[in-house]
């Protein structure tokens, strides 16, 4: 089946919340994205049409769907004007989204394990639908942090203790047997993803889909600025990635890229 | 300067309905546009940098967005010209709209090597010199600050191209009008005003660049008086077309550079946030001369 096009078309917000003190879950009805978005893949969301701030779009993963509705979810942590501007939307608004963005996960039949940090675990809820999951290991600054709905069997950690276990998921980690899983998904901020990836032994890193983030301005390939380190060069996060094998990456490059 | 009063334009014996074209780096070689059904109202794709051997880039972060403005800091990643050549070109050529091919080169003779493999395709309708990207070491800006160095970069550009050819100027160095006139003098069929602006973004809690560079090119709608002025100063300077490049964000922008002597005018970061930004602004600056 050829990938679909990706669509930019004004989506009504039909339902707002904020599951978490400082995070952000938008449903937006766009009955073709809600049919055609698979797990792993992203939208980009005008956050206001004039003004110089700001320029480029937020890259958002598609947490959900609901084909039957017509809708797909958002859910973000409001970490700057740009996020906070799109929080502010009110339900009712339309904003610009463009998609399906980028390369999903490789939705394979077998047993899955899921490893998120914070709002890495924000795709999930669609990947969950999809595969069959047997286990999810989440960790977070705190419990207010925790994206933990939609995820099945959790497992987790707070690094204050303030839900499941102190300190860092990567303790979780230490306990997993990585023959029992076909797969595993693993979605956070680059210092985690790299410290859960040096604990997976290297023959295993192949069957590892990494769900990466970047800055971003296109989106769909043309302006080369979502550069992800790789064995082979440099991918780019939205029309290479943003699901990458993890035995792809050049982990040491891409974590020197930390500030 | 003058009134504006049509859309009309033409460049290099070509006359256009739209004078909007896509600016080097922002649209890649029109591939995805095309594919997004995004290339209406645009005059011409001016493509991502090519250089002569392929370039992988420079580390991330590459892109940093400001309150005011976005910061890029790519390095001219590129597969270089040989596969562009092979496999892009031949792609592009069913494009609804032509391709200026954008070179780039790490010493003067480099420029003019780039431009003999390209004139081995039937598909460019002309080239684009830069001599002015601020992301790379060698050439780039410090090429574009010198006239002497212009002039000499668009008279080999001359004698290896059997097509027209527009050299974009930095805003960072010189005079601009200075410049424009030794690229004409070399051998130049249009001027591009002007890449972007250098800029920085630094972290007082680290005391650290963001960008590993440093520097970085800097894009706003807030730059367009500074465009205007320059494409106001160049197109007082030279007899060939202007490409005005810079601060564009809605249709007024494109009929007030025009009004100020730019013959077309390209569109950068728009169309990064909005893919099919072109047709827009064509629709909206023909509702404006109603």
């Amino acid at each position: 089946m050829a990938e679909p096009v990706p669509v930019d078309a004004a989506a009504e917000l039909v339902e707002a919340e904020a599951p978490l003190p400082c995070v952000i879950r938008q449903t937006y009805r766009l009955p073709s994205l809600a049919r055609t978005a698979v797990p792993g893949q992203f939208v980009q969301i005008e956050v206001q049409e004039q003004g110089p701030f700001p320029m480029t779009r937020r890259p958002l993963t598609v947490s959900d769907v609901d084909p039957s509705a017509g809708t797909f979810t958002v859910v973000f942590e409001e970490v700057g004007g740009g996020t906070r501007a799109l929080g502010r939307c009110g339900r009712g608004e339309s904003r610009r989204v463009l998609g399906p963005l980028g390369r999903g996960y490789q939705t394979l039949p077998g047993d899955w394990l899921l490893i998120g940090g914070g709002m890495g675990a924000a795709g999930f809820p669609l990947l969950s639908r999809r595969v069959d999951v047997r286990r999810t290991l989440l960790g977070a600054r705190d419990a207010d942090h925790l994206l933990e709905a939609g995820c099945p069997n959790v497992s987790c950690a707070t690094e204050d203790g303030s839900r499941g276990s102190c300190g860092l998921v990567t303790a979780l980690c230490e306990g997993v047997d990585w023959e029992e899983y076909d797969h595993v998904a693993l979605c956070g901020p680059l210092a985690m993803m790299e410290a859960v990836a040096r604990l997976i032994p290297p023959g295993r890193l192949d069957r590892v889909q990494v769900s990466t983030e970047s800055r971003m301005a296109c989106g769909w390939g043309v302006c080369e600025g979502c550069a992800i380190p790789a064995v082979d060069g440099y991918l780019k996060c939205c029309t290479d990635g943003p699901v990458i094998a993890a035995d792809r990456i050049d982990w040491n490059a891409w974590r020197e890229t930390l500030p | 300067m003058r009134r504006v009063d049509s859309l009309r334009c033409s460049l290099w014996g070509r006359t256009f309905g739209s004078p909007v074209m896509l600016a080097s780096g922002t649209a890649g070689f029109g591939l995805e546009l095309h594919r997004m059904g995004c290339l209406e109202g645009v005059a011409a794709v001016v493509s991502k940098g090519t250089t002569l051997r392929p370039r992988a880039g420079n580390p991330p972060p590459r892109v940093w967005e400001t309150r005011m403005g976005l910061l890029n800091s790519i390095g001219l990643a590129n597969p270089g010209v040989h596969h562009i050549v092979r496999e892009v070109l031949p792609e592009a050529d069913s494009l609804p709209c032509p391709v200026i091919v954008n070179v780039s080169g790490d010493t003067e003779e480099e420029f003019a090597e780039v431009v003999s493999l390209l004139e081995g395709s039937p598909v460019p309708f002309g080239y684009e010199v830069n001599v002015s990207c601020p992301n790379v070491a060698r050439g780039g800006m410090s090429f574009g600050a010198d006239p002497l160095v212009v002039e000499r970069v668009s008279a080999l550009v001359r004698s290896a191209s059997s097509r027209p050819f527009s050299v974009k100027l930095t805003p960072n160095a010189g005079d601009m009008a200075e410049t424009a006139m030794a690229a004409c003098a070399g051998g130049a069929d249009a001027i591009t005003v002007c890449n972007t602006f250098l800029g920085m973004k630094v972290d007082w809690r680290t005391g650290r660049p963001a960008m590993r560079r440093g520097v970085a090119g800097y894009t706003s709608p807030a730059l367009l008086p500074l465009v205007v002025a320059s494409v106001h100063a160049v197109s007082e300077a030279v007899g060939v077309p202007v490409l005005a490049s810079g601060g564009v964000s809605r249709a007024e922008d494109l009929l007030e550079l025009m009004a100020a002597g730019a013959e077309m005018v390209q569109v950068g970061s728009l169309v990064l946030r909005r893919p099919c930004a072109a047709g827009e602004l064509l629709r909206d600056a023909g509702e404006l001369l109603r």
